[in-house]
């Protein structure tokens, strides 16, 4: 019988932190993006464990690596070295079928640009995965509804991302981002274009569904109000993870936690 | 405890369909260009072939018209103007389109009767024998004070004494022959006419020749209206495509399998080859019916129509426009299909 190495490998990982579940990790992971000749070191040897229920918060300044991140740890590219396991299973050896699996129930993706289907009205944005799933159209609308209602976008389901404010639409990809209920959120910079209580309220829900369905939440982010709420901060700079310290830790009034 | 990692499920196709559906409506202006592109070039396809259709029609028409004149200036010449006068029809076997046409006009013209024979088992043809100054007659009675009396169809000739026998009681004792190739019999007290309808060898030749080079211009021209049709149907695909970069990879990303993309793009393609193809053929060949109706007038080209060809040549259109169509999406379906997922997230696209 043929031995599936690292499927057999990830077996062994133990279990990280105090009987804490340890849902995603990232081992060395390593980014070249070549453009040309000219390679961009994105990551440059990204070592982390996340665990299951929590709420991290990454930091870093512009082009530090934060989205690539996302991207591999989110499974939705290759890393050029370094392996991703989810849930102890190294993505790597995971077929394509498995993978869009992954992508549909398990994660939750906020993008940096949101990425909303322009030809689709916002319902239909927040049903899209729910039929990837499976589900039939009435079962999807309802639910589409229900977490539309719930981001405060239940008055105008009906309009297209581009009828929408910057803010709106970022609401429309969170509401999209729970659709097939994930067990991780990913999100970059989810709160960048709301309104101080329109943020508020979104890190409310992120901070419940941790809470009361042990989501785990991940999110890039410089809202202070999301880094005071998470339970972890993790910063990054020039492709590597420098620092990682609970918010009671930082001091948040100095420049220092920059 | 962590949920095991499953595969995602195959969607129906109308999920796909919905989809695609939408797109199109939504994207009108931009579907109504690729839907263009293919209705030019599948209306370049149907016009020439209905052009060639119609030509050849028309070729044949017109040949069968000039015949058919000629058959009437030479039954005339032997009894003058048709008027008033009885004209005997000895049907020795099926009728060749000129020879129907001309009988039909003898019926039409102010004969006072036209006494009908069938030999050899021939059938009498139906339009005819309902005019009203057709009538059945038998064998002896058809010359009755017949002008003259025709020898039509493809069959045995009557010999000499039977073909003198159906000229028995004829004012004037001409017989003639309407059908190709005849060797006349040999008839006493009358004057035998043979129409002269073979044509000369050169001539034909000649025609031979001339339907070669026609042939092979027409195929030539097929190939290129074809050549047209693939590069724009597959260009409007391709723009398609880049098009929604950052849609399909999106969709990738929220757990569209590959296999979905690729249908999303082969149903595109088939929908819009199919409705185009359909646009297109009926353009085209409106197109050429119109051309050809100015230049040759419409009533050649109408009476020179042949219903079954059309339709012939509209099934074809359409069938060459689908599957074209369908052709030239495997590239960009496959390679919208082959996408990494987190390429959308960066295209502006
Ligand atoms: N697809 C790509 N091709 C080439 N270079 C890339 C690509 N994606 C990212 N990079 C480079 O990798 C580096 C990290 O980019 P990344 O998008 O991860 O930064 P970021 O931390 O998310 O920045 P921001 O806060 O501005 O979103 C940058 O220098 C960027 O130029
Ligand atoms: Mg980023």
């Amino acid at each position: 019988m043929k031995l599936d190495e690292a499927k057999f490998e990830a077996l062994f990982i133990p279990p990280a932190g105090e009987g804490k579940r340890c849902i995603i990790r990232a081992v060395d992971v390593r980014k070249i993006y070549r453009m040309g000749t000219v390679e961009t070191h994105a990551l440059r040897g990204a070592t982390l464990d996340i665990y299951a229920g929590e709420y991290l918060s990454i930091m870093g300044p512009s082009g530090s690596g934060k989205s690539t991140l996302f991207n591999m740890i989110g499974a939705l590219a290759k890393p050029t070295s370094g392996k991703v396991y989810i849930d102890q299973v190294d993505i790597a050896q995971l077929d394509c079928e498995e993978l869009a699996w992954l992508r549909c129930r398990k994660i939750g993706y906020i993008f940096q640009m949101y990425n909303l289907i322009q030809v689709m009205t916002c319902l239909e944005n927040v049903m899209l995965p729910m039929s990837f799933a499976g589900l039939n159209s009435e079962e999807a609308r309802e639910k589409a509804m229900f977490i539309l209602k719930l981001v405060g976008l239940g008055h105008r389901p009906l309009h297209k991302p581009a009828e929408l404010s910057g803010g709106q639409q970022q609401r429309c990809a969170i509401a999209r981002a729970l659709a097939n209920s994930p067990e991780i959120i990913l999100a970059d910079e989810p709160t960048a274009n709301l309104d101080l209580h329109t943020g508020e309220e979104m890190i409310e829900l992120f901070a419940r569904l941790r809470d009361e369905l042990s989501v785990t939440v991940i999110s890039a982010t410089h809202d202070l109000k999301m880094l005071k709420r998470s339970d972890r901060i993790l910063w990054i700079s020039d492709g590597r993870i420098v620092r990682t310290a609970r918010p009671e830790e930082v001091d948040f009034t100095s420049g220092d936690f920059h | 405890m962590p949920s095991p990692i499953r595969k995602q499920v195959k969607l129906p196709l109308s999920v796909a369909f919905g989809v695609v559906m939408q797109g199109i409506r939504i994207r009108l202006g931009r579907s109504l260009v690729t839907l263009a592109g293919v209705i030019l070039g599948i209306a370049f396809l149907m016009s020439i072939l209905v052009g060639q259709s119609i030509r050849r029609g028309v070729a044949a028409e017109v040949n069968t018209r000039r015949e058919v004149k000629r058959m009437m200036s030479f039954l005339t010449a032997e009894t003058g103007p048709l008027d008033d006068r009885v004209i005997g029809v000895v049907q020795v076997g099926p009728l060749g389109v000129e020879e129907l046409r001309f009988l039909k006009q003898v019926a039409a013209a102010k004969v006072s009767r036209l006494n009908w024979v069938t030999r050899n088992g021939a059938q009498a043809p139906g339009g005819l024998a309902a005019a009203g100054r057709v009538s059945a007659v038998s064998e002896p009675e058809v010359g009755r004070d017949a002008s003259a009396v025709l020898l039509a169809g493809e069959g045995e000739v009557p010999g000499g004494a039977a073909a003198g026998a159906l000229l028995d009681g004829a004012r004037q004792k001409v017989l003639a022959f309407t059908r190709k190739s005849a060797t006349a019999p040999d008839v006493p007290d009358a004057s035998v006419v043979q129409l002269e309808r073979d044509k000369p060898p050169e001539e034909l030749e000649q025609e031979r020749l001339e339907g070669q080079r026609t042939r092979f211009r027409t195929r030539w021209i097929i190939v290129i209206s074809l050549l047209v049709t693939v590069i724009g149907i597959s260009n409007a695909m391709l723009m398609s495509v880049t098009e929604r970069f950052r849609e399909i990879g999106t969709m990738k990303c929220l757990g569209a399998l590959s296999s979905f993309v690729r249908q999303m793009f082969f149903i595109e393609s088939g929908l819009m080859g199919l409705a185009g193809s359909i646009l297109g053929s009926l353009i085209g060949g409106l197109f050429a019916w119109l051309a050809f109706s100015f230049t040759y007038g419409a009533d050649l080209v109408g009476s020179s129509l042949d219903l079954g060809a059309l339709l012939g040549y509209f099934a074809l259109c359409v069938a060459a426009g689908v599957i074209l169509s369908i052709l030239a999406a495997i590239y960009p379906a496959s390679f919208a299909a082959r996408m990494v997922p987190a390429t959308a997230l960066r295209s502006t696209i």
